[in-house]
């Protein structure tokens, strides 16, 4: 797996009309596949061997982030959540705001003088302060984006951190698995779905689903990695392979075969098990049209939604491995 | 003197462990005074001035930082830390971390979607937090770091227009003034001490001040600014772009008047620290030996102790200029 273009994608910025991520997504999936655009979507990315039978793999594109709902004088910014935010880790939690052009910016702390009692701000509550004074409204007006800004680091033992590895290691994953077939027999013609606003209720996914013509999906996303504070039951392990989703809204024939090609070839893999709904774009995706065949495969991923989400890359290795096997045996159904 | 502080802000130097900005700080000032390091670690300079002064001063500020210190690792390969000086909770969360050999973590948290709707209101307690420096088991952690290793948030420095965001400024900015202030030519003789373990409980001070025959101590610091959007007035303590705070009284000290009076009249810039809290290192100065005369100059910053400090480099900028006039003031005996 390349750490370099997995530092790029978590390091970028893709959400809205910000479209950075995607265009780092376009240019290496073009090497692989043919690349087209969707406004509200994403992007799709086509490799065509003629076969009757289609397999879409998707991830989303966008990532967790706030939106400027008024501008002080004094150089403070009011936000409001574009994804599930936890208000707690903001305080001195540096960010850029997309004004008309990038500025860097830092939520407030409250000092030890005012802090009163232990209570937590929610985003809504918290102020941004850009330093900028009464230049701020000449370039940040409300609805501007607001991101979390932070460097990727590597960790020993393979592990990386970094903001927006949910869902850009899908992303890497995606492109990864691209350069891997593009040049093989595959029984089935691929397609690659970058979806966008998955982080406020799966909407590109929604839209994407039903433009793309396919007969079985797979989507790829991250669930919670085993910490300290994560009770066991609720987490997979990190370094413990791919999260194969089994839930009702599955279909089971793809997660059968996931595990399948897992266990065959021996690649590191764990089981996920859902009552229902599983919290990612496989929901809107099994449901679109007359109904996709839909299954999930998750990387084990901590701290979720801040900018020090932590994931082990041989886990988007066995992702990869699964999936890769997978489309060679040309799919599920 | 800007890219000084950049530069400064950028070492790090938890306290217990200054040595390597020490290192840095008698590269800067060789040659343009007299230095040595005593036994704690502090630096005692001695400028020599164009006369003799009337009162002796020394300026002072403190080399460490607020950190944290490694105490134990556990059975999975989490690392167990407590803070090296005051830092709020709520700062640390998922921030990034190095330690002094360069292994990067962050402080993990159990994510906002297998958090009630209490836990989400209250911040977790200190004692639970941990560090996930990305070892899978203890024994892999154990090759990495040790108790006693101790690390900083990771913060580069950052321009925000005339302000600057980085990690430390207390006391960079400090040091970065008494750098600049031993470089130039000098009126009267004066010294100047970088001293340790300011975090801790001024303790670095305690000793440097045994060392010096001064009668009047000057430190330069960096304090509380909650000029936020919201906070009444009275709360502010003292506002970004309005000059170094000058001290009348904190939690641990009780300040010169007349030198209160003249900073904040003899025309440079400058602000009162208008609010009773924190303290620094003029309060061992203070009650050294027989006692000195003291007073504190400040930059006001936001955020202080977290790895987001912000402050106004034209307040950083005015340090200089108030330090030189207040020198030649003392030592002139002009004041006291």
């Amino acid at each position: 797996m390349n750490t370099k273009l997995l530092k790029k994608l978590s390091e970028a910025v893709g959400l809205g009309h910000i479209t950075d991520v995607r265009e780092i997504a376009k240019a290496e999936l073009a090497k692989y596949a043919s690349v087209r655009e969707f406004g509200s979507i994403g992007l799709i990315a086509e490799i065509n061997n003629g076969k009757e039978k289609t397999v879409m793999l998707e991830a989303h594109i966008d990532e967790v982030s706030f939106i400027v709902t008024h501008v002080f004088e004094s150089g403070f910014l009011k936000v409001s959540n574009v994804g599930g935010n936890d208000g707690r880790i903001l305080p001195a939690t540096p960010v850029t705001v997309h004004g008309k052009t990038d500025i860097p910016a830092v939520f407030a702390s409250n000092p030890p003088h005012l802090s009163g009692e232990n209570e937590a701000k929610t985003a809504d509550e918290a102020i941004i302060d850009t330093g900028l004074c009464n230049k701020l409204k000449d370039i940040v007006s409300p609805g501007d984006y607001v991101t979390y800004d932070r460097n990727f680091s590597e960790f020993s033992g393979g592990r990386v951190s970094g903001k927006s590895l949910d869902d850009r290691a899908a992303v890497a994953c995606l492109i990864e698995i691209a350069s891997r077939v593009y040049d093989k027999a595959l029984p089935v013609n691929l397609v690659f779905c970058l979806s966008e606003q998955e982080e406020l209720g799966t909407r590109g996914a929604k839209t994407a689903a039903f433009s793309i013509d396919c007969d079985e999906a797979v989507a790829i996303d991250v669930s919670f990695g085993d910490a300290p504070d994560v009770p066991p039951t609720k987490c997979g392990r990190l370094g413990g392979g791919a999260m194969i989703g089994i839930s009702p809204i599955l279909n089971r024939k793809i997660t059968d075969k996931l595990t399948t090609v897992a266990e065959d070839k021996n690649i590191p893999h764990q089981f996920e098990v859902m009552g229902g709904t599983t919290g990612t774009d496989a929901d809107v995706i099994s449901v679109s049209k007359d109904g996709i065949p839909c299954g999930l495969i998750s990387i084990p991923l901590r701290n979720m939604h801040t900018p020090a989400e932590v994931i082990d890359m041989a886990d988007l290795d066995s992702i990869c491995d699964i999936l890769e096997g997978y489309l060679l045996s040309g799919g599920a159904l | 003197m800007k890219e000084l502080l950049l530069k400064l802000c950028t070492i790090p130097a938890v306290s217990g462990r200054e040595e390597k900005l020490s290192e840095f700080i008698l590269s800067e000032i060789k040659g343009f005074c007299d230095a040595l390091v005593d036994r704690q670690g502090n630096i005692i300079c001695f400028k020599k001035g164009k006369k003799r002064p009337v009162k002796r001063v020394v300026f002072d500020a403190h080399t460490d930082e607020v950190g944290i210190i490694v105490t134990s690792v556990t059975s999975d390969g989490f690392v167990k830390f407590t803070t090296v000086g005051g830092i709020e909770t709520a700062v640390m969360l998922c921030r990034g971390v190095t330690f002094e050999n360069g292994v990067k973590g962050v402080v993990g948290m159990k994510p906002v979607h297998l958090s009630s709707t209490e836990e989400r209101k209250k911040y977790p307690e200190k004692d639970s937090l941990y560090i996930d420096i990305g070892a899978a088991s203890k024994e892999e952690a154990e090759k990495l770091i040790k108790p006693g290793d101790t690390a900083v948030f990771d913060s580069e420095p950052v321009l925000m227009g005339d302000r600057l965001k980085a990690r430390a400024i207390d006391d960079r900015a400090g040091v970065a003034c008494l750098i600049s202030l031993l470089k130039r030519e000098a009126e009267y003789d004066f010294y100047v001490t970088f001293t340790v373990q300011e975090e801790i409980g001024t303790r670095g001070a305690q000793t440097a001040a045994f060392g010096l025959d001064a009668e009047v101590a000057i430190s330069l610091e960096a304090t509380t600014a909650a000029d936020l959007e919201g906070v009444a007035e009275e709360k502010q303590v003292c506002r970004l772009s309005k000059g170094p705070a000058v001290s009348f009284m904190d939690k641990g000290n009780l300040y010169t008047r007349s030198l209160y009076d003249f900073a904040l009249s003899c025309g440079e810039k400058c602000q009162p620290k208008a609010y009773i809290a924190g303290g620094n290192n003029s309060r061992a100065f203070a009650l050294s030996k027989e006692g000195l005369s003291t007073l504190a100059v400040s930059l006001p910053c936001r955020y202080l102790h977290s790895p987001s400090c912000v402050a106004d480099l034209t307040d950083f900028e005015a340090m200089l200029p108030l330090c030189e006039r207040l020198l030649c003031a003392i030592a002139g005996g002009e004041v006291l």
